[in-house]
């Protein structure tokens, strides 16, 4: 399998190719990708767990939800997420446990943007297109 | 360069007839010379900006100036008007900063008087003022004042002692969007933005400390405030947080009512709803409110910024008192009155990475700028200077008061981040005379002047368009980067 997500040009943003061979991995590849673009952030040692639940009227809504919801809470909570495990996913629905480390992190990223987003199927994988705007 | 069906329609203007793709509603047309049209070929631009005229109740034509390149949705350096009532309003264009904008500052210092003491001032500054997306700033807003904020805009800082009148009376709109209502900005929009008045985000803002370079137009230079080598201050900043999520919220929203409708869109960041809708009156009050907040966050960030210069130059240097000269957004849709065809319209016009540029005479100018224009701030990239222009009456006819807004990025940040090294840009910086405080070096790289399209060859074909006029060129002597 190709690499899990890679970042591809965008002039203005930020944008990412990711895969998977599931639907629960294409979706924690994607959180990995976002999550990964922090400009700034303090390590501790200090760990925190969440989970979360979010949905959407169609898969690629849930996916810009989903992300944009982890998002929101390592900025509000100022948290650094580097585990993802999807306990739940249909089209519409996801239910997810993160585990990381609370650390003052300072994101690059406003917001996943619904650009050219198509979730698809490329032969054994699922394959989306990501956009975030920074 | 791909086959858009370009016709020149005047010089540095371009169109693509309504009949390039049968889900146009009116044509295309683009500002630009011939080398900037080129790269404005190179990406999505052109496509985004054909995807727009497919927008209901559209007039005229979609268009877009000369700092173009790829957004989502619409293109940055996009403008669309649409008719009301029935015409439609459409987050995606007016992004996800709502109301970003800048803010130009006048001192009465030289550049050589201040030269002494930049370090400091540098250093200062930096401190001051937070930066960085998630930044957080020293004013807590309880909810009854938060309300306040996201109703009055600019108003609130001058009653929290943030602001002078003539702040408020030389800000866009007089700092204040009118139709704003708190009910309709999320909980989660609130979270975001309570703890980020007066700091100034990350990617491209910034504040910066400029000397006026040239002059082009002595007698409007003069109306403004504006001499050589005088020392101003640009500060480039939106909505932060609150912003983002209230585009996100109705982004989001909209895609449910765009399925209800079974509405096809070339893009999904393209949805909309009828102004006069329940769904269109909700956006338009939350994005006032968003609107609002970033005129009373940019008051606050000037603040800061006086008392950044009081502080390091109070006994050592007189007249750094920084008066306000204007303040314009570039990410807004407003309601206006503009002439289609001889008749007076009411329309709900987008501007995307585009700056409101009112000509002379214009209804709802300050009294100071009736008989020259409207100030339009374009700031260039840090190292490659800014400019002050003045609104026409030829963008009143042309371009829905309209014109640009910056230099438009030419690379990704990926492709800047590998040819350009933050460290030794820096340096480059420096040994021209410029200082530069930013937290993150990989964040100063993205951010070069070589990612930047060439702001002269931008200015230039608007003032030859006709659709502004050049007052000032402002370099940079300092750059507090977000």
């Amino acid at each position: 399998m190709r690499q899990a997500f890679r970042e591809v040009e965008h002039t203005a943003d930020r944008a990412f190719t990711v895969r998977g061979r599931e639907l629960r991995d294409l979706f924690m590849h994607a959180a990995q990708a976002v999550l990964g673009l922090r400009s700034r952030t303090a390590q501790t040692l200090q760990p925190v767990k969440r989970e979360v639940e979010v949905t959407g009227t169609d898969r690629e809504t849930l996916l810009v939800n989903w992300l944009n919801e982890l998002l929101f809470l390592s900025e509000r909570f100022q948290e650094r997420y580097e585990r993802f495990e999807i306990l739940d996913l249909t089209d519409e629905h996801v239910r997810a446990r993160l585990g990381g480390t609370l650390a003052p992190t300072v994101l690059s990223v406003k917001a996943v943007t619904f650009h050219n987003l198509a979730i698809r199927r490329e032969g054994a994988e699922w394959v989306a297109t990501v956009v975030v705007d920074v | 360069m791909p086959a858009y069906d370009l016709h020149e329609v005047g010089e540095n203007v371009w169109e693509i007839p309504a009949t390039f793709r049968p889900d146009m509603r009116v044509p295309a047309r683009l500002y630009a010379d011939y080398d900037l049209l080129q790269k404005a070929s190179a990406d999505q631009s052109l496509e985004q900006l054909i995807n727009t005229t497919t927008l209901p109740g559209i007039v005229e034509h979609a268009l877009a100036m000369p700092d173009i390149h790829q957004g989502y949705g619409f293109p940055i350096g996009g403008i669309v008007a649409t008719a009301l009532p029935r015409g439609v309003i459409s987050p995606g264009g007016v992004g996800y900063d709502i109301n970003c904008g800048v803010r130009l500052l006048a001192s009465g210092l030289t550049v050589d008087q201040i030269q002494p003491y930049l370090e400091e001032l540098a250093t200062s500054l930096y401190k001051n003022c937070p930066s960085g997306v998630g930044a957080r700033g020293d004013i807590r807003l309880k909810d009854s004042e938060f309300d306040r904020v996201l109703r009055t805009g600019s108003e609130w800082g001058l009653e929290q002692g943030y602001a002078r009148r003539e702040d408020v009376e030389f800000t866009e709109e007089g700092g204040r969007i009118d139709g704003s209502d708190p009910t309709w900005v999320s909980a989660r929009a609130r979270d975001r933005g309570r703890n980020q008045i007066g700091t100034l985000g990350a990617g491209n803002h910034f504040i910066e400390v400029d000397m006026v370079a040239e002059i082009f137009h002595p007698v409007c230079s003069e109306a403004l405030g504006l001499f050589q080598d005088q020392v101003v201050v640009q500060i480039h900043c939106g909505s932060r947080g609150l912003g983002h999520q209230v585009c996100q919220d109705f982004v989001s929203q909209y895609q449910s009512y765009v399925q209800q409708h079974k509405i096809e869109l070339p893009d999904r960041e393209l949805v909309f709803a009828p102004l006069d809708s329940p769904e269109g009156q909700e956006y338009f009050c939350a994005m006032a409110c968003a609107a609002n907040f970033a005129f009373a966050n940019r008051q606050v960030l000037t603040h800061k910024i006086r008392r950044s210069f009081e502080q390091v130059l109070a006994g050592r240097l007189t007249d750094f008192d920084l008066k306000q000269v204007y303040d314009v957004a570039h990410n807004m849709a407003k309601l206006e009155d503009h002439t289609v065809q001889g008749c007076t319209l009411k329309l709900c016009v987008h501007r995307k990475g585009a700056t409101r540029a009112f000509g002379p005479g214009t209804p709802g100018l300050p009294v100071a700028f009736r008989d020259i224009g409207q100030p339009v701030l374009i700031p260039g990239s840090m190292g490659t200077g800014s400019f002050v222009l003045l609104g026409t009456k030829k963008s009143m006819e042309q371009t829905f008061g309209s014109t640009c807004h910056g230099a438009g990025r030419l690379l990704s940040r990926m492709k800047a981040k590998k040819m350009i090294r933050g460290e030794q840009l820096r340096t480059r910086l420096r040994e021209r005379g410029i200082l530069v405080r930013s937290a993150s070096m990989a964040d100063l790289a993205e951010e070069a002047p070589e990612a930047y399209k060439d702001i002269n060859r931008v200015v230039d074909v608007v003032a030859q368009a006709g659709i502004a006029k050049k007052v000032a060129r402002l370099q940079p002597i300092a750059v507090i980067k977000g």
